[in-house]
């Protein structure tokens, strides 16, 4: 862009001008068409702006007032979701922040063949990595049949929190996160200044006083990252509960899928749908300036 | 370093934290190697192992619906590839090398799908195809249906954000100076396009190709939504899950699926840098 500038006078030529356009016309249309569009048409729908079944009520307020005012099953379950993927996304950064200092500060050679090591599972099927969980702690799976085979436990007696619990669904959560959090938090501690480690031990800092007051608030933007990396696609998380929660393991996701597929209630089902984008967006603005678009793809 | 001490870590946190990177790459393969390993098992997922056997693996390739659905996974993986990466060639294009009103709005209308839940971005469609489906019924008798083009159009959404993502750095490092050359020379703006802008960006787009493909291949939650009555591989894998006489062989064609996932990752990965040394470096600099 400085390149053109620099030869003076704007670049904007109506040919230019055509050009963009045409450049920007498929990928927005795709967008608006099948992006926008549906999304908006599900809030109008919320609101019962627009019918589809004739069952459907008319326009109202009352699905969004009973779901908001607590009349409902589902604040209680979005709370609930919230303290679970809080949880999952503490853990998550407090596995990945050691691995990620290990790997930034502490290892010269090959830390990215290493890092490569922590990643690559991510990029393997998300699905997979959940049914392998299933087969390993099913009641017949691999960790029961285990015990029955070492005579540790009679057969036919699994241990019973093992699969369909919450603690399930928040062990395979964070199975599946933590590979993803590596990533912004080596970054954020690889680029980290060594002379400031050197000067804070030049002036007398013990190590850990340099890890708490050096290190740590500078990597905390990555940190912070990581954390709403986990938290904002566990929130609306359905497919692990579906296969290891069982009814002790339910999430608000859970309800939204459920409200639609088992047909009971589109409308509802809108309403919660919208809530949930509606809080992901939110924080999406407040914690946006730490989390790096690009960071994603790096 | 010139103090004597690592500031970093002292010997024994650095062992602590040697074994703890250790603990944690047992944890993320242990459950991966452990499917892997029942893939061969002659019996159940479970213990005590009953010696080795390819059966499963027999099984499960001469499974015809399971083919079927596999079948279908590569071709609305290769659909929504194929169009995610020419859609993001051009936005990304337009996001790079052009100035318009409007950059910021159009750049986060882009980006939006990696925020928006799929939960959600998969009712949306299926709220769309059914309410268009409704009207189109009742007016000109004619019926769309969900199916594999409802899942390509989802995916091509979440695939786009990856791809312009891919495609812009490399973009943004080629020299403007060589489309300039080339118009100079007297190539129109297809013809500049075509011979030396897309060449250059071979490599971006490759790998965007690879990274959407694996994303659509996998992908659940909107298929889930979507497919009608044409499973893909997730949603078939998804659905018997709950048939335990199927597990094995869902695992054993897991595990190819799997080993097929890595090569292919991690060869288009190498592929990129290695293109990008080879054709990048003397194009680096505006």
């Amino acid at each position: 862009m400085a390149g053109t500038v620099a030869r003076g006078g704007p670049p904007r030529t109506r040919a230019e001008r055509w050009g963009t356009l045409g450049l920007l016309s498929g990928p927005l249309a795709w967008l608006v068409l099948f992006f926008v569009l549906p999304v908006g048409f599900v809030a109008a729908y919320s609101f019962g702006v627009v019918r589809i079944f004739p069952t459907d009520g008319g326009p109202s307020l009352e699905d969004w007032e009973r779901f908001l005012l607590g009349r409902s099953i589902y604040m209680g379950l979005f709370w609930k979701s919230v303290a679970m993927s809080f949880t999952v996304s503490a853990v998550v950064v407090l596995l990945a922040y050691p691995v990620g200092y290990y790997l930034a500060l502490c290892v010269r050679k090959r830390k990215y063949v290493l890092l490569l090591l922590i990643i690559a599972p991510f990029l393997t099927s998300f699905l997979l990595r959940v049914l392998a969980w299933k087969v390993i702690l099913g009641d017949r799976g691999v960790v029961n049949s285990l015990l029955y085979w070492l005579h540790l436990r009679p057969p036919g007696d699994p241990i019973p929190w093992l699969l369909y619990s919450q603690f399930t669904v928040m062990l395979v959560l964070a199975y599946v996160w933590v590979p993803f959090v590596a990533l912004p938090i080596f970054a954020s501690l690889d680029s980290l200044d060594r002379s400031l480690l050197e000067a804070a031990g030049d002036l007398g800092a013990g190590r850990w006083r340099t890890f708490l007051r050096v290190t740590l608030p500078l990597s905390l933007p990555g940190v912070t990252a990581a954390f709403v990396f986990v938290f904002v696609p566990t929130i609306g998380e359905f497919v692990t509960p579906q296969l290891v929660g069982g009814t002790a393991g339910y999430m608000y996701g859970n309800a939204i899928n459920d409200l639609f597929t088992k047909g009971l209630d589109w409308q509802a089902g809108s309403v919660l749908a919208m809530f949930l984008l509606l809080v992901v967006v939110v924080l999406m603005m407040i914690f946006g300036r730490w989390v790096q678009v690009r960071s994603v793809a790096a | 370093m010139r103090t004597a001490e690592d500031p970093a870590a002292s010997i024994g946190a650095r062992r602590l934290l040697v074994l703890f990177f250790l603990g944690l790459v047992v944890f993320l393969y242990a459950p991966i190697a452990v499917l892997a390993v029942f893939s061969f098992n002659d019996g159940d997922v479970a213990f005590p192992l009953q010696g080795f056997t390819l059966h499963w693996y027999r099984d499960a390739l001469t499974n015809p619906v399971l083919l079927g659905a596999l079948r279908r996974s590569v071709v609305v993986a290769t659909a929504s590839s194929v169009v995610a990466v020419a859609l993001g060639v051009l936005a990304a294009t337009a996001l790079v090398r052009r100035r318009f009103a409007g950059k910021p709005i159009v750049s986060a209308l882009v980006f939006s799908p990696l925020v928006v839940p799929y939960l959600v971005f998969g009712i949306s469609l299926l709220v769309i195809f059914t309410a268009v489906d409704k009207v189109l019924t009742e007016t000109m008798g004619v019926y769309i249906g969900l199916g594999l083009h409802a899942i390509v159009i989802g995916h091509v959404v979440v695939s786009l954000p990856y791809t312009v993502l891919t495609i812009m750095p490399l973009l943004e490092r080629l020299s403007r100076s060589l489309d300039e050359a080339a118009r100079d020379l007297g190539a129109d703006a297809w013809q500049t396009f075509r011979r030396v802008t897309l060449p250059l960006l071979m490599p971006a787009v490759v790998s965007s190709f690879l990274i959407a493909f694996t994303l659509s291949f996998d992908e659940y939650a909107i298929a889930s939504f979507l497919s009608g009555t044409e499973p893909t591989w997730p949603v078939y894998l998804f659905a018997q899950l709950r048939v335990p006489s199927l597990l094995p062989q869902l695992v054993a064609i897991s595990s190819i699926v799997l080993v097929a996932s890595v090569v292919l990752v991690v060869s288009a990965e190498v592929g990129r840098r290695v293109a990008e040394r080879r054709y990048g470096a003397p194009a680096v600099g505006a």
